[in-house]
């Protein structure tokens, strides 16, 4: 079956046509020869037949008046059958009356004979069929005729027959040949080639070649030359997407640099502001501070609230600037990625919480073994935000419960920090970590509104997510995941 | 008278028993071949006639005894003179009769009686068959000239197996 799969189709066709031309022709011999020698066996024993009985009326006499003489003479006339080897004639005691033999010198014995009541009967022994038949007279038996042909004849037409039968089965190869030759030229050679086209633009993705066309206007020749239109079209299109796509790619890379440089400009500039910021700004806490405490002689009570407020005012400034600068050095500070302990980190950020004693009963939970592989400053930053804004929302409750945690989902290692503080509303869960967007005033809660927003900007640079989950007065949770690599 | 019985007896002498047998047997068989023109003379059995010594003893009674010719019983029949023979199918004129032969047949002239012999110049005579001997074998010759004058027909096969015949057969007769 492998090497009939492994040949081609003219091949196929080929040996297909020669076999069902063969097989037919044999069968077909076959039933001619096994017919023919029925019908001439048939025909022998029939003439054979007529030959006993012609034999056996013209015996009657002879035998009735016991002439052997001219029942001997009645068998000598067969010499003109020549299929008649031999012929006896018994009485009916079954003694010898008359014999014949065509070959003299040839003995003929009498092997077989007919059984009582039979009025004939014939056997085959080898190519010779011996029959023998009653002969009557007046509706009594008076001999029997025995008559030996041979079936040499039948042998010979045999031959002859498959002689010929030979001659026209080679005839038939011949003519299956040439059947198949054109077969090869007018069908398979215009679909190898096809076959061979379609093979070269799977392996080599070469669109440019093309089928031969054959110089007809048959199926195959439409078939060929839609697989070669079909082929133009691929080309055609492959041509367009491949400009299409150097354009593309041309427009990103200007985009991109476009961003880059824009968002350079602008990290360079907050940076720069908030650095060129500070200066300023302690000055104006110096003066501050000397108004309260040399100065604060000469200040009546209005004036002492009003440098409470400017000091208050400019320490929040001096936060905003140092979340500020956290945020642009979250997006511009280079990645170094390391295997870290996310749970180390964690509880450094949580034993620092708890010296922060107030009134209320902390409980900060961290569990143990979080590994991730990410930038470990980064991240310190992360959990200083996600910890501190537990801490921070959580202060006006008695019992505060803060818990870091991580579980393993499917997708990756889910990191969280979960508290029972004062929650959010999550209509505006969106908002969250956008820069400056705020969701409690600041007389509720302190806070410049880039902690998150800077978390979310280091955790979206290590192609992680980050997602808060909370109600208003039932705590918050905030998620996210980090990709184990580089990407 | 005389003579005839000398005759008689030498022929009895020289005729063996199976000789005989092959005699009483041919003349039932002639019987079987022996047609007629016309219609066949309204008969109740096929009568075998035998004139003269009877040289065929009992056998011819046994053959007769167990055969039909044409759906007719046989009867043998020993006649004293030819008148009595008239209505006979087949008369079997002994040789011992040789003297008055040529009388019978002048009595049995022109009637459908197959006359047979065993007599030497039987056919000579007149007479239709006539048995002979021939290498030790009982044989028989023809007469068609005689058989010719009267309404029998005797079947080709049966002068295949005679010995000669004489004469030829009258046209119309049965192949």
């Amino acid at each position: 079956m492998r090497f009939w799969n492994s040949q081609s189709i003219s091949d196929k066709l080929m040996r297909m046509t020669l076999l069902v031309s063969g097989t037919a022709l044999l069968l077909a011999y076959i039933s001619f020869l096994v017919y023919d020698l029925y019908s001439l066996r048939e025909e022998l024993i029939g003439y054979l037949s007529t030959q006993a009985s012609v034999v056996g009326a013209n015996s009657v006499t002879a035998l009735t008046f016991d002439d052997r003489l001219a029942a001997q003479n009645t068998l000598a006339a067969l010499h003109s059958s020549p299929q008649i080897r031999a012929a006896v004639i018994l009485r009916s005691d079954g003694s010898e009356f008359a014999r014949y033999q065509r070959d003299p010198s040839t003995t003929f014995e009498l092997k077989n004979q007919l059984s009582q009541n039979e009025p004939q009967h014939h056997w085959t022994k080898g190519r010779d069929i011996l029959l023998g038949r009653r002969i009557q007279s007046q509706n009594t038996w008076i001999g029997t005729v025995y008559l030996l042909a041979e079936t040499g004849d039948l042998a010979r037409r045999a031959g002859r027959f498959g002689l010929i039968s030979a001659g026209m089965l080679l005839l038939c190869f011949a003519i299956a040949y040439l059947a198949t030759s054109t077969i090869r030229h007018l069908v398979t050679d215009p679909l190898t080639g096809l076959a061979r086209t379609a093979q070269i633009v799977t392996r080599e993705r070469d669109y440019s070649v093309r089928a031969t066309i054959p110089l007809r206007s048959d199926e195959l020749a439409f078939l060929v030359q839609s697989f070669n239109e079909m082929l133009e079209q691929i080309q055609a299109r492959d041509r367009a997407l491949e400009s299409s796509r150097s354009e593309l790619e041309q427009r990103v890379d200007e985009r991109t640099a476009e961003l880059t440089a824009t968002n350079k400009e602008l990290e360079a500039f907050s940076y720069s502001v908030a650095h060129d910021l500070r200066g300023p700004l302690q000055h104006i806490n110096n003066i501050g501070f000397l108004l309260q405490h040399s100065a604060s002689e000469g200040l009546n009570e209005e004036g002492h609230m009003l440098v409470d407020r400017l000091l208050e005012g400019s320490n929040r400034m001096s936060a905003i600037i140092d979340d500020l600068l956290n945020l642009s050095r979250a997006s511009s500070h280079p990645l170094h990625r390391t295997t870290i302990n996310l749970s180390h980190i964690a509880e450094t950020i949580a034993a620092r919480l708890q010296a922060e004693k107030d009134s209320r009963q902390l409980r900060i939970t961290i569990a143990k073994g979080a590994q991730a592989f990410a930038d470990e400053g980064l991240m310190q930053v992360v959990l200083e935000n996600l910890l501190g804004n537990a801490w921070k929302y959580t202060s006006k409750l008695d019992s505060a419960e803060i818990e870091f945690g991580y579980a393993e989902e499917e997708a990756g290692t889910v990191y969280f920090v979960r508290d029972n503080g004062a929650g959010f509303n999550p209509r505006y869960a969106d908002r969250l970590f956008r820069p400056f967007q705020r969701l409690h005033s600041q007389t509720e809660f302190t806070g410049t509104g880039v902690g998150l927003a800077t978390a979310y900007r280091i955790i979206m640079r290590h192609g992680g997510k980050i997602w808060a989950r909370g109600g208003v007065d039932q705590g918050a949770t905030f998620f996210f995941t980090l990709p184990y690599g580089e990407g | 008278m005389l003579a005839a019985c000398f005759a008689g007896s030498g022929f009895t002498q020289a005729t063996t028993r199976a000789e005989r047998d092959v005699e009483a047997e041919d003349l039932l068989n002639f019987g079987r071949f022996l047609r007629y023109a016309d219609t066949p003379p309204p008969r109740s059995s096929f009568d075998l006639c035998i004139l003269g010594q009877d040289v065929l003893d009992k056998s011819i009674d046994e053959l007769a005894a167990r055969e039909t010719i044409g759906n007719l019983p046989v009867h043998v029949r020993r006649e004293p003179d030819a008148t009595a023979t008239k209505s006979c199918a087949i008369v079997f004129i002994s040789a011992s009769e040789s003297i008055h032969i040529r009388e019978d047949l002048a009595i049995l002239a022109g009637l459908d009686v197959l006359t047979v012999s065993d007599a030497p110049n039987f056919l000579d005579d007149g007479g239709m068959i006539q048995f002979v001997h021939i290498e030790k074998q009982v044989r028989f010759a023809v007469n068609l000239n005689a058989v010719n004058r009267t309404h029998l027909v005797l079947s080709s096969e049966l002068l295949r197996v005679a010995s000669s015949v004489r004469g030829k057969p009258a046209a119309g007769d049965l192949p």
